[in-house]
């Protein structure tokens, strides 16, 4: 049961040890790999330059690059069908019911992480939403614990680690896996270990396994198949800007939701500039 | 660490941390009036049902607030000092459009809906953030927890503008920069560079 998982994940890991023997020396930020930038720059230039954290480090970005092409390969052939038909097929408050579902799934891991972080005041409206969405919610597809005033969040151990100092990591995606960090890549594998239901040894418990990934997969990119579609029609460089809205919304997430301001890149200082045109 | 000893650091630093969290997030009323307006204005835009109306819309708005220039240099990065005042030139009224472009895209998801001002937050005397929310918004709706925010510059002579816009933390000027430096640094970088990107700006926007 355990084995139908695992090695997936390992084998994801093991890819990342892999590339990490080869390219972490490289260290490119945000995949620029200007050869011919000028060695001495100004600070008006550096104060250009900078994008604070929003950027992540990609010094796998070709090989990124071509499993990216090949996700979205198998994302056109397979996954964007199936979640049209899913689409098509369902009424929006039933998928809406869906992903209410999967979420209470997967509040245990989030009350763990909770707890973990120190988020004493967050798992307790883990707890409470669990409990509530679980009984009067109709096991988690309507969500009446938000109606009250308990709102969702996520968490991960990823986040964990991040709140506990670990930087993110290179950037990595993988086919089907998607877009995630090293840090986040290993959280993934440690939060595989929160699914309750991995730990029921029944072949019902595996099929509910399976298919609530499988759904779950589906659902996600259900709920996404509007924003994506906008997004590649409007890039200039796909790839790009998927790494940038994913790096800033997963920092966000890491917050709690909270946007650090401070980190923002400065936009209204080019006066200086502006002097020397 | 006695289980005392314990919570009393734990209090100390969540006080620290309450009031650390507090200190920086002075509202701007002069901000939050102008982005205040430019909202009246564009909950208008969202009422309109067609879709060419709510672009010119959009677009007329985006004329009048945001500092395009501006935007277009910082989505350059430190390209912005390599660019020849040819390609600047030829980029500028292209990053005009294409940018607007993603404004329409990026705010047609809220037609139908309203937007009104929540807060504002200062990073510097000319740097402002201003976030709105979605008017009666449902809890548990796609816009119950959304934050759309507006990035305001003031000039020396207070002059104000909106420099970026984002939801949830997720801004668009720096999306662009990352994906312009990307698109530049990919193709050989410098003025070569700066040449692929104009040349895809104008496919990209159809010229």
């Amino acid at each position: 049961m355990v084995s139908g998982v695992l090695p997936k994940a390992f084998l994801a890991l093991a890819l990342c040890g892999l590339m990490a023997d080869g390219a972490a020396a490289q260290g490119v930020v945000g995949g620029v790999t200007d050869a011919d930038a000028p060695v001495a720059q100004s600070d008006i230039d550096s104060a250009l330059a900078s994008t604070g954290s929003s950027e992540i480090a990609d010094p796998w970005e070709g090989f990124n690059r071509k499993m990216f092409a090949v996700n979205n390969t198998l994302d056109k052939a397979l996954l964007v069908p199936a979640a049209k038909g899913y689409r098509a097929v369902t009424p929006k408050s039933g998928r809406r019911g869906i992903r209410r579902f999967l979420a209470n799934l997967r509040a245990p891991g989030v009350f763990v992480n909770d707890i973990l972080q120190g988020e004493f005041g967050r798992a307790g409206e883990t707890l409470s939403r669990f409990v509530v969405n679980s009984t009067i919610g109709a096991g988690g597809f309507a969500d009446p614990a938000a109606q009250i005033g308990i709102s969702s969040h996520s968490e991960d151990f990823g986040q964990t680690l991040a709140v506990w100092g670990v930087d993110s990591g290179p950037y990595i995606f993988l086919p089907l896996v998607g877009p995630s960090t090293g840090r986040d890549g290993f959280g993934a594998v440690v939060n595989l270990g929160f699914n309750p239901l991995l730990y029921v040894r029944t072949d019902a418990a595996s099929l509910a396994r399976y298919s609530t990934a499988g759904v779950g997969g589906v659902s996600a990119r259900e709920q996404f198949l509007d924003p994506l579609a906008e997004i590649e029609a409007k890039s200039l460089d796909y790839y790009a800007s998927f790494r940038s809205f994913y790096t800033q919304a997963r920092k966000r997430e890491i917050a709690n939701g909270k946007v650090d301001y401070s980190d923002l890149p400065d936009i209204g200082e080019f006066e200086e500039f502006d002097e020397i045109e | 660490m006695s289980m005392v000893s314990r919570m009393t650091r734990l209090a100390v630093v969540g006080a620290a941390a309450a009031f650390a969290s507090i200190a920086p997030a002075l509202a701007d009323k002069d901000a939050e009036t102008f982005v205040a307006g430019i909202l009246v204005e564009a909950n208008s835009v969202f009422e309109a049902p067609d879709l060419a109306t709510r672009n010119a819309g959009v677009e007329a708005l985006v004329d009048k607030y945001v500092d395009m220039n501006r935007v277009a240099k910082f989505a350059l990065g430190q390209y912005v000092r390599q660019a020849s005042e040819a390609q600047m030139a030829a980029y500028l009224p292209l990053f005009r459009t294409y940018a607007t472009s993603v404004y329409q895209s990026t705010l047609d998801p809220y037609t139908g809906e309203a937007l009104e001002v929540v807060d504002s937050v200062d990073r510097s005397e000319r740097d402002f953030i201003v976030n709105s929310q979605v008017v009666g918004a449902k809890p548990g709706s796609e816009y119950a927890d959304l934050v759309v925010h507006w990035r305001v510059y003031r000039a020396a002579d207070g002059k104000q503008s909106i420099v970026d816009a984002g939801a949830s933390g997720v801004w668009l000027a720096i999306e662009q920069q990352s994906t312009f430096k990307s698109v530049i640094a990919n193709n050989g970088g410098g003025a070569a560079g700066i040449d692929a990107l104009i040349a895809d700006l104008k496919t990209k926007v159809g010229e």
